[in-house]
Order: C-alpha cells, then sequence, then structure tokens
C-alpha cells in the first residue's frame, strides 16, 4: 500500500508549513490532498510544502500539487515548495513545468518573509 | 410395530454399518444419516438423534436428526451433565425420560417437536467418548430397559466405524489445510534466488512445520521457518492461526525479535496449549543485511561464496507459547553477493541413528554457494537420501543473486487496481539495485515505470476489472520496460490531465506505445552504455 504522511511544522506570521513524506500515487493522492486541505486554513497568508522527505512522486500527485496551486491561487494564499535540488521529485516538477507555477526552495533555505 | 427380535434384525441391518467403508456413503454424515434411519424403523420412534462431542470435550453438538431436524439447523449445543443428551455423556449411561418437560430437558425443539418419552445412549468407541444417540416419541409410547438395551446395541456397533471416519475426516481437513497454508509458490524477488521443499513424516499425515516467504512494502523480505509441537489436525489449525498472525506483525516492524515477542504473546493469550519454534529473518535484498532471531529454533547455515559453510549464531530465546515475557534477541550477518543461507526444521538434521550435530555437519559440508533449486536438491539428496523421514521436513533456501551478471528479467502480474502500485514499483526498485543502474537513473526509470503503471490503472479498464504486467529486462545495450494491458486506453479526462506521457517522454531514451485490440503496451528503453563498471 503507497503511505504518506502529512505533517504540519508550525504557522508563522500567517504561513503555514507541512512536511509531506512517503510515496504519492493514484492509491493515495486523494487523502493526501484532503489531509494538505484540512491544514490549509481561510486565513492564511501562504502555504508551505515540505517535500524533502517524499521519496515518489507521480504525475497523480502533480496533479495535487497543480490543483492545490490553482485553489489557493484564488484564495490569494502563496504556495511554496521545498525540494531538494537534483532529486527525482524536483525531477518530476521540472520536467511537468510546476516550476513556473510556484516557487522552489531548496531545504534549509529561509522562504521569502 | 416391533419385529419379533429385533436384536437380530438389527444385527442385519448394521453390520453393514459398522465396516469402516461400507454403508452408503463414507462420511460421517452418510454413516449418521443410514443409523437415524435404521433405528427410527426398528424402533417404532418418531424422532431420532445423533450429537457429537466438540473438540473441547465440554460440549455435545448436534450432528445429525430425523423428526428434529431443527436441532441440526439451530446448530444445538448442550454442555456435558445439563439437559438430557448432557446427563447420557456425562454419566455414561442410557437414560429413559417417560415425561418430557423444561425440568428433564433443556433443547427447546425437543419440547417444540411435541416429543414426550425419550431414550438416550453414550456413543462409546472403547474409553472415549464420541457423543451421544437418542431416539424419542410423540404419542403414547414409551420406552423400557429393553428398547434402551436395543439402543445401546446400535450405539456399539456403530461407534467404531464412526470413530474411524471421523478420524479419517480430520486427517483429510488437516492435509487440505496444510496444503492450503503452504505458499503454493515462493514470490518472485529481486536480488534473492529461493527454494524450498516440505516432506510430510513417513505416515503421510500433515503436522505443523511451516515456511513462509513475505515481502513488505517497506522491500524488506521475511524468510520464516516455523514448526508447531504436535500432529494432525490441531497443529495444522494452530500452524494457520500462527502464520497469520506472524504476516500481520511483520507489516509492522522490521525486528525479527520484536516480531517474535509480539507473536509469543499473541500465543500465550489466545492459543494457550500450543508451543512453537520459529526461526524468523529479513533480509534486505539490496544490501544484503539479514537480521533474525530464534525462538527455540535451530540455527540456519550459511555460506558465503566459496568458503565452508557455518552455523548462524543466533541467540536461542525461549520457543513460543511458554514461559512469560523474556527479552528476545536479534543477530545480524551480511549476505554478501551469493552467500546462501538455508533454514529448516529439526527433522531434516535429526533422526533415528543420527544426531543432531552429525546431521547438521552434514548440511555444512552440502551447503554451497549455487542456484537455490540445484542446493536444495543437493541438501535434501546428502540429508534424505532415499529413507522415509520419521518427522516432517522443511528447508528453505535462499541465495543473494551473484554480481556481475545481468539480472534475470523481472515479470511480474497484478490486478490493475491503485493498490498494486506500490508493490510494483518495490519490486522494480529492487531489480534495479540488482542490475546495478545508478542512482539517477533508476530514479528516472522507477518513475517512467511508475507513470505507466498508474496509465494502466487509471485509463485501460474502466469500471471492468483486469490485470497490468511488468517486464523489466537488462540487454547488452540498455533497460528496457515492457507495461502490457488488455484493456482500450480512453483519452485523459478532467482537468490538468495527461502530464503522465510528458512524464515518459522525458524520463526515457525511447518510448513506444502499442495499442492492439488486445491491449495496450508501453516499451520504455534506457541506453546504458556500459553497467559493468558502476
Amino acid at each position: 500500500m503507497t503511505t504518506a504522511t502529512v505533517t504540519p511544522l508550525g504557522t508563522a506570521d500567517g504561513v503555514c508549513t507541512l512536511a509531506v513524506a512517503g510515496e504519492v500515487d493514484l492509491a493515495n493522492a486523494a487523502e493526501v490532498e484532503d489531509r494538505i486541505l484540512d491544514h490549509t486554513a481561510n486565513d492564511l497568508v501562504g502555504v508551505v510544502l515540505d517535500l524533502d522527505g517524499l521519496d515518489y512522486l507521480d504525475s497523480t500527485g502533480l496533479r495535487l500539487l497543480f490543483t492545490l496551486a490553482a485553489r489557493l491561487e484564488i484564495s490569494q494564499i502563496g504556495l511554496e515548495l521545498v525540494v531538494t535540488a537534483g532529486s527525482p521529485v524536483r525531477r518530476a516538477l521540472e520536467i511537468t513545468g510546476m516550476t513556473r507555477m510556484v516557487s522552489l526552495r531548496p531545504p534549509g533555505e529561509p522562504g521569502p518573509t | 410395530m416391533l419385529a419379533d427380535d429385533p436384536v437380530a434384525l438389527l444385527d442385519g441391518r448394521l453390520d453393514v454399518l459398522g465396516a469402516p467403508s461400507s454403508g452408503t456413503g463414507n462420511t460421517v454424515e452418510d454413516l449418521l444419516s443410514d443409523v437415524l434411519d435404521t433405528v427410527l424403523g426398528l424402533m417404532a420412534a418418531d424422532t431420532a438423534a445423533v450429537l457429537l462431542l466438540d473438540p473441547s470435550g465440554r460440549f455435545l453438538v448436534a450432528a445429525a436428526a430425523r423428526g428434529l431436524e431443527a436441532e441440526v439447523r439451530q446448530g444445538a449445543r448442550v454442555a456435558l451433565g445439563t439437559g438430557f443428551a448432557g446427563r447420557v455423556a456425562a454419566q455414561r449411561r442410557s437414560i429413559v425420560v417417560d415425561e418430557v418437560s423444561p425440568s428433564t430437558v433443556v433443547n427447546p425443539v425437543l419440547i417444540a417437536a411435541g416429543v414426550r418419552a425419550l431414550v438416550g445412549v453414550p456413543l462409546l468407541a472403547g474409553p472415549e467418548l464420541l457423543g451421544v444417540l437418542h431416539v424419542g416419541a410423540r404419542g403414547e409410547r414409551r420406552f423400557d430397559d429393553a428398547d434402551a438395551a436395543l439402543l445401546q446395541a446400535a450405539a456399539d456397533r456403530v461407534a467404531p466405524a464412526l470413530r474411524i471416519r471421523a478420524r479419517q475426516a480430520d486427517r483429510v481437513a488437516a492435509q487440505a489445510l496444510h496444503r492450503s497454508l503452504w505458499p503454493a509458490a515462493l514470490p518472485a524477488v529481486p536480488g534473492l534466488d529461493l527454494a524450498a521443499r516440505y516432506v510430510p513424516a513417513g505416515a503421510g499425515g500433515a503436522s505443523g512445520d511451516w515456511y513462509d516467504v513475505l515481502t513488505v512494502p517497506t522491500g524488506a523480505v521475511w524468510l520464516v521457518m516455523g514448526d508447531v509441537a504436535g500432529h494432525g489436525l490441531p497443529a495444522a489449525v494452530a500452524m494457520g492461526r500462527l502464520r497469520s498472525a506472524l504476516r500481520a506483525y511483520a507489516l509492522e516492524t522490521d525486528d525479527p525479535a520484536e516480531l517474535l515477542r509480539r507473536l509469543d504473546r499473541q500465543v500465550r493469550h489466545f492459543d494457550p496449549g500450543v508451543m512453537a519454534t520459529v526461526l524468523c529473518a529479513v533480509v534486505d535484498p539490496s544490501c544484503g543485511r539479514m537480521s533474525l532471531s530464534s525462538a527455540g529454533h535451530p540455527p540456519p547455515v550459511v555460506t558465503v561464496g566459496s568458503g565452508p559453510a557455518a552455523t548462524v549464531e543466533v541467540p536461542a530465546d525461549l520457543p513460543l507459547g511458554v514461559g512469560g515475557e523474556r527479552p528476545r534477541r536479534t543477530a545480524s550477518l551480511l549476505l554478501t553477493r551469493g552467500a546462501t543461507v538455508c533454514l529448516y526444521t529439526d527433522g531434516l538434521v535429526e533422526r533415528r541413528g543420527r544426531s543432531l550435530d552429525d546431521g547438521l555437519g552434514i548440511l555444512r559440508r552440502t551447503l554451497r554457494s549455487g542456484p537455490a533449486e540445484e542446493v536444495c536438491a543437493a541438501v535434501m539428496a546428502a540429508l534424505v537420501g532415499d529413507v522415509a523421514a520419521d518427522d516432517d521436513i522443511a528447508v528453505l533456501v535462499a541465495r543473494r543473486t551473484p554480481g556481475g551478471a545481468r539480472p534475470e528479467d523481472l515479470v511480474l502480474d497484478a490486478p490493475a487496481t491503485p493498490p498494486s502500485l506500490q508493490p510494483l514499483r518495490q519490486a522494480t526498485r529492487m531489480w534495479l539495485a540488482d542490475a546495478r543502474v545508478d542512482r539517477r537513473r533508476a530514479a528516472d526509470v522507477l518513475l517512467a515505470v511508475g507513470e505507466a503503471l498508474a496509465n494502466a490503472v487509471e485509463h485501460a479498464y474502466g469500471p471492468r476489472r483486469g490485470g497490468v504486467a511488468l517486464r523489466m529486462r537488462a540487454e547488452e545495450s540498455g533497460i528496457v520496460a515492457e507495461v502490457r494491458d488488455t484493456g482500450r486506453w480512453r483519452a485523459p479526462r478532467g482537468q490538468r490531465r495527461g502530464r503522465g506521457l510528458t512524464l515518459l517522454d522525458a524520463l526515457s531514451d525511447e518510448v513506444r506505445i502499442d495499442r492492439t485490440d488486445d491491449g495496450t503496451t508501453v516499451v520504455l528503453r534506457w541506453n546504458v552504455p556500459d553497467r559493468s563498471g558502476r
């Protein structure tokens, strides 16, 4: 069974950080999406998804990220992804053009304040 | 009305049944059915029933009835010592009841059926109580001592045959259960070459020996060898429960000692009286790390490449089902490429006229590194030869596939459903490690294969069920992945779809999608000029 965890790492200045770890595919994408949305309150200014612990993300998972980005955009909530440069997840994001839609930064680097 | 000489008549009718394999059929049910028809006619009774002692020895359960069919359909149970049948069983003698009432009978079916008089006798095979046979009357008929003697004569005729058939049924059930619990085929595990043997003891019965090989989502492979004390159906049933519980725990921990601790607690709580020895090992086929823990089970034997085989030093902790909570220990070793390990039950090394140490010595001298099937055959030839086993023998050989050579094709079939995706990817990941594909390329292959599999799951069948087949092949010039389904892809549906094909294109050197009426095959190719150097 494909398993992923969504862990809230805290909210500061209206920006909520969630760590998504494990694997995301067709089997669990809907569940992962629900869990992310559970933590996405309407009064947030931005959402940061830390994908550093994500081992596998296929096009179903990418679709989730695109859908989420679009939804957040309507609510005027920013989305930022934390991914290691050169990682398989980063590569999948680059191939599908995700990088043009949301901002990416490597782990350990502070985000824009 | 009663015949002139009922006992003689009874003899004539029941002699046929007395022979173990005669009567109209061969099962316990056939025999009981014949008996009931016979006594009903001979004794001019309205009802007849047989209750059999259940395996706990504390309850009688309705097995067959005439005129009281509801008793069987409702699964009537009577505790020994209570009610009419319960008293007959507990006192092991015939009882006659002239007026059936709630004070003499506990079973409401008898009262509801309008039974007014009863005579019941124990079914005894030697000292062994099998159950109770009783007949009843609705009208004015009453039973006397002569009736009781006649019924007892019938019961005594039938009991030995009943016992033989019940035992046959148990043996057949034990064998069927045992067969159904053994792995039909060992799973294909990239990185490991596996073979196993199971030989039941000469008597042909089934016992509690078992082995298991299970892959879990982390990619680890559990190798299990166990031996439940005892024989026959009880041992086979206990083995089945242990095997299921072990499989469940294997999904929850990666530490063999912890798994055995949980299993031990489970056995002591739910199956008191069961004792088993188990050797539990977990291997990571990509790096060869093996952890193992023993619950009183003989240690495995291992050989690394060309060296002589050695007994693995596993601390011997208590068998399952004895004693209380004691700490259990895990040993670990590294299976280098080509290393071969042999797990077995004591039936392999121990036999009449040969000590366990001698048997182990022969096993150590015989075990070598080679194809698992050949090694397994050599071990059986050296230790069993042509002597029938006096105990069950189970053997499991696992070899970590040697490096250098191209790995065998990975060929997998799975239902085209989302839960299949993760295990298929895991197998692919292992195979890629085995094929020594470098990390970055392996990640590309994994994602592209995962995409192709997800496409088949999502687009090939619609609501219809179907399968998806994966084949990974290492060639001189590169790696080829084939993902095949037997459905027809529909166009991507919904918003923001179609990224899967973009990924396939970008991640592989060549993509070919063959669509035919029989299905769709996605062929992906990666050119890897020289893998051997990496």
